[in-house]
């Protein structure tokens, strides 16, 4: 794919004589004027801008994509992947898997998981009880038991599961699919991330930054309660709405009055409609957020009738929303910053009370969110996919926690047309490290890139002199996923 | 055990890929050759559609004969029966371990890393479709039209592996694999490959072809003769750019009115906007001289520094913080930003300036300013302390060190070639470890600002005191041991029975797991808060305590005050480096280097010496090839310049020195004309070169090669000054021209103006836009130098960063310095740099991206801080220009944009004055694209 925005030579050539963007802005000028009418903010962004969208290099299986990050790396083998050996050699030590390498403290022996598995729906899939409700969707999820990551360490591990790099800087994968595909709306970014209301995550703004890719690509935090969705989306109080479209309507004429001077200049005439862009955000970004209109039934679907599941619920929700609204790719973070036990999948002091907590806090609202958008038929076109950065040790800390442990990892996805209720790969009895059909984290992106219709190894970014890929020069499809 | 493993998933990996894989193994074993079972039953079985593509016409349509499939299902059937033996017996037909090793042992001596023979790679999948000479060497799906089957199978010549035959096993294993569809692990691949002898010796003496220094970035720059293409120009660079739009036929730009070129000359030399006073004086000035009077100013004005010194922070990946998870304060990094400030106003010869970053604690000069310099090493991205506990971050540390000279100083991407050969520029890896070791005795640390017995006396002083303190603090520990052993034992009830009772049992009769969960409870596992401690001591022991703790505070107080100290960079042995933030808990206890011999830093007697660095295989700390001597990069080497200078006091290698040397050497093809071509650049809106960090095959070639190479060659002349080049450039006609110029002609000609027959209109850098809207408003604090500044964000974004919290200051004049100074957080950019396109801080990056995004009309129109500025350039303008709206909006435009306001301008101005208000109009022009822009 051409890199087409970073130089503004693009934009130059993209014109000729009055620019393509500046004659479209006039066009739907007026039709702007009505930006705060519900009507423009489902329609597509303008051809030029670097959220047009774009065709996917062959057709798509989603358009959109709910990414799960369960910040601080929930266990495997207290998820979805039991290990009844952990029973039986329980509190012996671990031998004959190579090297233990614990990231804090000493290795402790072979520790069982504090929850019962049970089985569940058609599959006979088990889950642990701590997802009552999330485990009513097994036969809609494609459990992968086999992914590893690269570190141990949380933000080089966030950052692989986000760029697939353990190294900062390379655009998360919100960016190369907003890249790839552009948007669907043009009253919103296409790449949304919802943090969790106690802050963090623990890669902190950069785990969604656009790398060496121009910042248009990076991802938009949305605040799920309270205030203005976007920073600096609305004008401070005091401001009335007639007094900035009377700045604005200025501004657009002294704008175009001075491209005039530099006739065929696109990237001017890209500043003049990012402007129109922009007010047009105000209006469209507060509704898509605005879950006042959602009826009881839907709140309570998403758990939000209960102080513990109330604020994921909501992130679940307003992610929801944000798709039907045309986002292309947003990511839901559970888990903040600081206390390892309440704030975070960190189980690092006390597994049982931490993924107690946790996932009590996000069963019910994901379990809602499958739900309704299998009810409104936003399910086969949204792939849904849930992990962390790692998983963690078979082995205890401290007695009665778990260390971080990326040999493997929990993930599931749904949604997509991805056929439910199968598992895929394995790790090895006690969960040390994947076993069978061993994946690596390009894997789980080139098959996510290809349910929306891209070829990871087409999808190239020239930087530094080389055609960057999301999966480098790794990368090998899933095929119980991507068929 | 692993039996049961997988007789209890069965079902759930019943549709497992791996275990098709082996189905596919054992049951193709006796099926017929025309068709492999596996294909038939992820077809049939599993109906995999993916996979019927890469089938067959006729297999795809099911032409299958009455015979295959019946012995299919036989097969099929057998399937629940098998999984336990299979699991025990035969292994899967995997990539990894069935394949993977044939392709080790047999193939990649001559179609792998060292060499491809017959253009054949088979390291990957890619190469191996690509395939030869003779064609690809594997059909998915089809072993019998893949020559790699087909040639250790002796079904075609020559029979491969040359000089050996597979065993029958192996040549089954590949038929099945590649009918299976061929599936590759790169992954695996690329961690497992062992070492091979003589492919390692091939790569460790690779040498460069001849002819790679054919290629125009590697010749030495010689000035060619100026071109005389017009009798009326007289600057070299007019003459070079007239010559190539004559060959073009392309029509200069007439120049640029008097207040265009005042507000570009300022804009590109200090980054702020030439107030009203500026203007007057300027373009009052007709005597001959004036421009390059102008010139001279601003490049005397200690704001030039500020400005160019950006840009090389840009190269230098500089930040405030750490990044990573902690993302730790760096709280002297200021110091090494200054440096550079200073050096740009100072006009530092730029080999010097080099010299002095790469390794200033090596120079005969040395200074601490020098010292300061080699903050450039250590300014990007660390996690810490911790290369000690996981050795191969060291090597990330020292290969981001390469990337970064590689790119910022040389143009060319040596960061390539730290896993394989540069597979573009003749870059062989084993210059990437001759550079490795350059700067292997790399090691960070404080540096005391203050001379030698002073600093010695202060740490004499301490050492002094701290051996008063000891006593004092064994005290206070002996009173509180009771106390924290009886919380101890209280907080090991909270743990279940089992934990307790490993606690509890004697060492020797602790089963091996319980010696393991009793060590984990005893070493660390039961803490004592402060405050639950001071609770449960009795009041005797709580004043007892007291008078000890005030008797250390009173010692702590006696110390004397720090000497300052700078981070720098020098030699040492990092396998000793003294425990800091980040490394109290971590790590695998057994990884951990335990050296019982030597020190961090060198303290005599004799000489220092570099610690052993190694070639590694792929990149791989674990896979050590020869030790390596330092080096360059050979294709830029000439002559035989020297890898080690050691200097007089032997307390260091010297490595560095020879490196900064070599660098910084006329003989060096790459230095002279990366800079010029930056500097270019920063002028004209794009580089000679437009990459300009990748001289090398996959950058862009120079538009006036003749013209790089002779600005390079002036820039060396004349003593590598480059306030001299900017002198010479601007003063040029070039620099000169208007950008408002329209030629149709010359447009379809040269749509991108690649040859600049019209000055490039840039878009102002984040930095900037912030600056011009502190000078407008009057607000901006134009103090010189220190310690970063965090002007104030809003909560919801604080709370996203990490321990290191950003602790917002007052908004007003002390947070209202120039951008330079705001503090440079690696985990959270500055927002409105962020939408203005400032670069990542962990990566060199010379040309910044420019996007035009909704964010950034959003920032300039609703951020308090924008219209906080508004408010006050509107104030502003009131109290200078008096209650007459046309003189006020005259003063605004000349403020905001360096001109008066044409009539239709005025009227409309007046018009919205008029209707709204005066911070109206000011923030509509904070907000216009020629506020935004240089031109």
């Amino acid at each position: 794919m051409k890199n087409f925005w970073s130089r503004r030579d693009f934009l130059f050539q993209s014109g000729g004589g009055m620019s393509g963007l500046a004659l479209a802005y006039l066009l739907h000028k007026d039709g702007l004027l009505a930006a705060e009418n519900n009507a423009t903010c489902n329609s597509t962004p303008l051809s030029g801008n670097p959220y047009a969208p774009k065709t996917p290099h062959f057709k798509a299986r989603a358009k959109a994509v709910i990414s799960l990050f369960m910040t601080g790396g929930p266990s495997h083998v207290d998820t979805f992947d039991p290990k009844p050996a952990l029973a039986r050699y329980a509190g012996q030590p671990l031998t004959g898997k190579g090297d233990i390498n614990v990231r804090q403290g000493w290795p402790g022996p072979l520790m069982p998981s504090p929850f019962q598995f049970r089985k569940y729906g058609q599959s006979g899939i088990e889950v642990s009880e701590i997802f009552p409700n999330l485990a009513q969707h097994v036969d809609e999820m494609a459990i992968l038991r086999s992914v590893y990551a690269r570190s141990n360490d949380h933000v080089q591990s966030t950052y692989e599961l986000q760029s697939g790099q353990i190294r900062a800087g390379y655009p998360s994968m919100g960016s190369w699919i907003t890249y790839g595909l552009g948007s669907e709306s043009s009253g919103l970014p296409a790449f949304v991330v919802i943090p969790d209301a106690r802050g963090g995550p623990i890669g902190g703004v950069s785990s969604w930054n656009a790398g060496f890719m121009p910042a248009a690509y990076q991802g938009t935090a949305f605040r799920s309660s309270g205030g203005d969705p976007i920073m600096d989306l609305k004008p401070p109080a005091g401001m009335t709405s007639e007094q900035q479209r009377a700045r604005l309507d200025v501004l657009a004429k002294l704008n175009e009055r001075d491209l005039q001077k530099y006739p065929g200049d696109s990237e001017l005439a890209a500043r003049i409609s990012s402007y129109e862009l922009a007010f047009r955000m105000q209006g469209c970004a507060p509704q898509a957020v605005d879950i006042s209109t959602e009826s009881e039934a839907t709140r309570k679907l998403y758990g939000m009738d209960e102080k513990i599941t109330e604020p994921f619920g909501r992130q679940c929700l307003l992610a929801r929303r944000l798709v039907e609204n045309g986002v292309r790719f947003v990511q839901v973070f559970s888990g903040g910053l600081g206390d390892q036990n309440t704030e975070t999948w960190d189980a690092h002091v006390d597994v049982k009370t931490n993924h107690t907590l946790h996932a009590a806090e996000t069963d019910r609202p994901i379990a809602g969110l499958l739900t309704d958008l299998k009810a409104r038929g936003l399910l086969d076109s949204t792939l849904i996919v849930w992990h962390g950065e790692f998983g963690r040790m078979p082995i205890s800390q401290r007695g009665i926690g778990r260390d971080h442990n990326p040999g493997a990892m929990p993930i599931w996805m749904a949604g997509a047309g991805i056929k439910g209720g199968q598992v895929i790969g394995a790790s090895d009895e006690f969960g040390l490290k994947a076993e069978q059909q061993v994946m690596s984290v390009h894997d789980l992106h080139a098959t996510m890139l290809h349910l929306l219709g891209l070829d990871h190894t087409k999808l190239t970014y020239r930087f530094n002199g080389r055609d960057m890929r999301l999966t480098d020069v790794y990368g090998d499809l899933i095929p119980q996923i991507a068929g | 055990m692993r039996t049961a493993s997988v007789t209890g998933e069965i079902a759930a990996n019943y549709a497992n890929y791996a275990n098709v894989g082996v189905i596919g193994v054992i049951c193709g074993y006796f099926s017929p050759p025309e068709l492999a079972w596996a294909v038939y039953l992820r077809l049939v079985l599993f109906n995999d559609k993916q996979y019927s593509s890469n089938l067959p016409q006729a297999k795809r349509e099911g032409t299958l004969t009455k015979r295959t499939v019946v012995a299919s299902i036989v097969c099929g059937l057998a399937l629940a029966g098998m999984v336990v033996t299979l699991s025990s017996a035969q292994e899967t037909a995997s990539f990894a371990r069935d394949i993977q090793p044939i392709l080790e042992n047999s193939c990649w001596k001559c179609h792998g890393e060292a060499m491809q023979l017959s253009k054949l790679d088979l390291r990957t999948l890619e190469g191996a479709l690509k395939g030869g000479e003779k064609g690809a060497a594997i059909v998915p799906g089809k072993s019998d039209e893949s020559r790699l089957y087909r040639r250790v199978a002796g079904l075609e010549k020559p029979a491969m592996p040359m000089g050996e035959t597979l065993s029958s096993e192996q040549i089954s294993a590949i038929k099945a694999w590649i009918d299976q569809g061929a599936h590759w692990d790169n992954a695996a691949v690329a961690k497992a490959q062992p070492l091979d002898r003589a492919a390692l010796a091939a790569l460790e003496n690779m040498e460069i072809s001849p002819e790679a220094r054919n290629y125009w970035a590697f010749k030495l720059p010689v000035q060619a003769s100026v071109p005389a293409v017009s009798a009326n120009l007289k600057n070299p660079i007019d003459l070079f750019l007239e010559k190539s739009r004559q060959e073009r036929g392309l029509k200069a730009a007439p120049r640029a009115d008097r207040q265009t070129l005042l507000r570009r000359a300022y804009l590109d030399l200090t980054g702020l906007p030439p107030t009203p006073a500026e203007t007057a004086e300027f373009v009052s000035d007709n005597t001959p001289g004036s421009w390059e009077r102008l010139i001279d100013k601003l490049l005397a004005s200690p704001h030039y520094g500020e400005r160019w010194g950006r840009h090389w922070l840009d190269v230098a990946r500089y930040a405030d913080s750490d990044g990573f998870e902690h993302d730790y304060d760096r709280a002297n990094a200021w110091m090494y930003r200054d440096y550079v400030v200073r050096s740009f106003n100072q006009d530092k010869p730029y080999n010097v300036f080099i010299k002095e970053q790469i390794a200033g604690d090596e120079l005969e000069t040395k200074s601490i300013d020098t010292m300061i310099a080699t903050g450039f090493l250590r300014a990007g991205p660390r996690v810490n302390f911790r290369e000690k506990d996981t050795p191969e971050r060291r090597f990330d540390y020292l290969d981001d060190v390469l990337a970064t000279i590689g790119r910022g100083v040389l143009g060319l991407t040596v960061q390539c070639a730290r896993c394989h050969n540069h597979k573009f520029d003749p870059i062989p890896q084993k210059d990437y470890y001759a550079l490795q070791a350059a700067i292997f005795g790399y090691v960070e640390t404080a540096y005391p600002m203050a001379p030698k017995a002073e600093a010695d006396a202060y740490a004499k002083k301490v050492a002094e005191l701290d051996a008063q303190i000891k006593p004092l603090k064994d005290q206070v520990a002996k009173i509180e041991e009771p106390y924290r052993e009886k919380l101890k034992a209280e907080a090991l009830k909270k743990f279940p029975e089992n934990v307790q009772r490993a606690v509890a049992k004697p060492e020797s009769e602790r089963t091996p797991g319980e010696a393991l969960l009793a060590t984990q409870i005893l070493e660390g596992g039961l803490n004592v808060n402060a405050r639950t401690l001071e609770g449960a001591l009795t009041n005797e022991h709580k004043a007892q305590r007291k008078a000890l703790n005030d008797r250390i505070a009173a010692l702590q107080k006696e110390k004397p005050k720090p000497i300052p100290v700078v981070d720098i960079v020098t030699d040492g042995d990092w396998r000793f480096a003294p425990l800091g933030d980040g490394d109290e808990v971590i790590g695998c206890v057994k990884c951990r280097i335990r050296e019982t011999e030597g020190t961090y830093l060198h303290t005599g007697p004799g000489r220092y010496e570099v610690p052993a660095s190694y070639f590694l295989v792929r990149g791989d700390p674990n896979s050590k090839g020869s030790l390596m001597k330092p080096g360059f990069v050979t294709v830029a080497t000439y002559g035989n310049p020297p890898t080690e200078i050691p200097p007089a006091d032997g307390n260091t290698s010297g490595r560095r020195r020879a490196l900064a040397e070599w660098l910084a050497s006329r003989e060096n093809p790459l230095t002279p004309r990366v800079i010029v071509n930056r500097i270019w650049h920063h002028h004209f809106g794009r580089g000679i070169v437009p990459t300009l960090d990748n001289f090398g095959k996959m950058g862009d070639p120079p538009t006036h090669p003749e013209l790089l190479d002779w600005l390079a060659v002036e820039f060396m002349n004349r003593g590598w000054s480059i306030k001299q080049m900017h002198k010479l450039i601007m003063t040029s006609d070039a620099y000169q021209m208007a950008s408002a110029y329209v030629d149709s002609g010359n447009l379809e000609k040269d749509p991108q103006n690649q040859y600049l027959w019209r000055y490039r209109t840039q878009r102002l850098d984040a930095e900037i836009v912030r600056d011009g809207i502190l000078v407008a408003s009057g607000g901006i604090n134009l103090a010189v130098g220190g310690a970063p500044v965090r002007p104030p964000l809003p909560e919801t974004l604080v709370k996203s960063t990490i321990y290191n919290v950003w602790k917002n200051q007052e908004d007003g004049p002390g947070v209202w310095r120039r951008s330079l100074y705001v503090y440079r957080k690696r985990g959270m950019a500055f927002p409105m740099f962020e939408v203005f396109d400032m670069p990542d801080p962990n990566f060199s990056a010379g040309r910044r991206s420019i996007s035009t995004v909704p964010t950034q009309a959003l920032t300039l129109i609703n951020n308090e801080f924008v219209l906080k500025q508004a408010q006050m350039f509107a104030d502003r303008v009131k109290k200078e220009a008096g209650d007459d709206p046309v003189r006020q909006i005259n003063l605004a435009y000349r403020i905001a944009l360096t001109r008066s306001p044409d009539a239709t301008e005025l009227a409309v101005a007046t018009d919205l004055v008029g209707s709204h208000s005066l911070v109206d109009l000011t923030n509509v022009l904070l907000n216009l694209s020629e506020f935004l822009y240089m031109r």
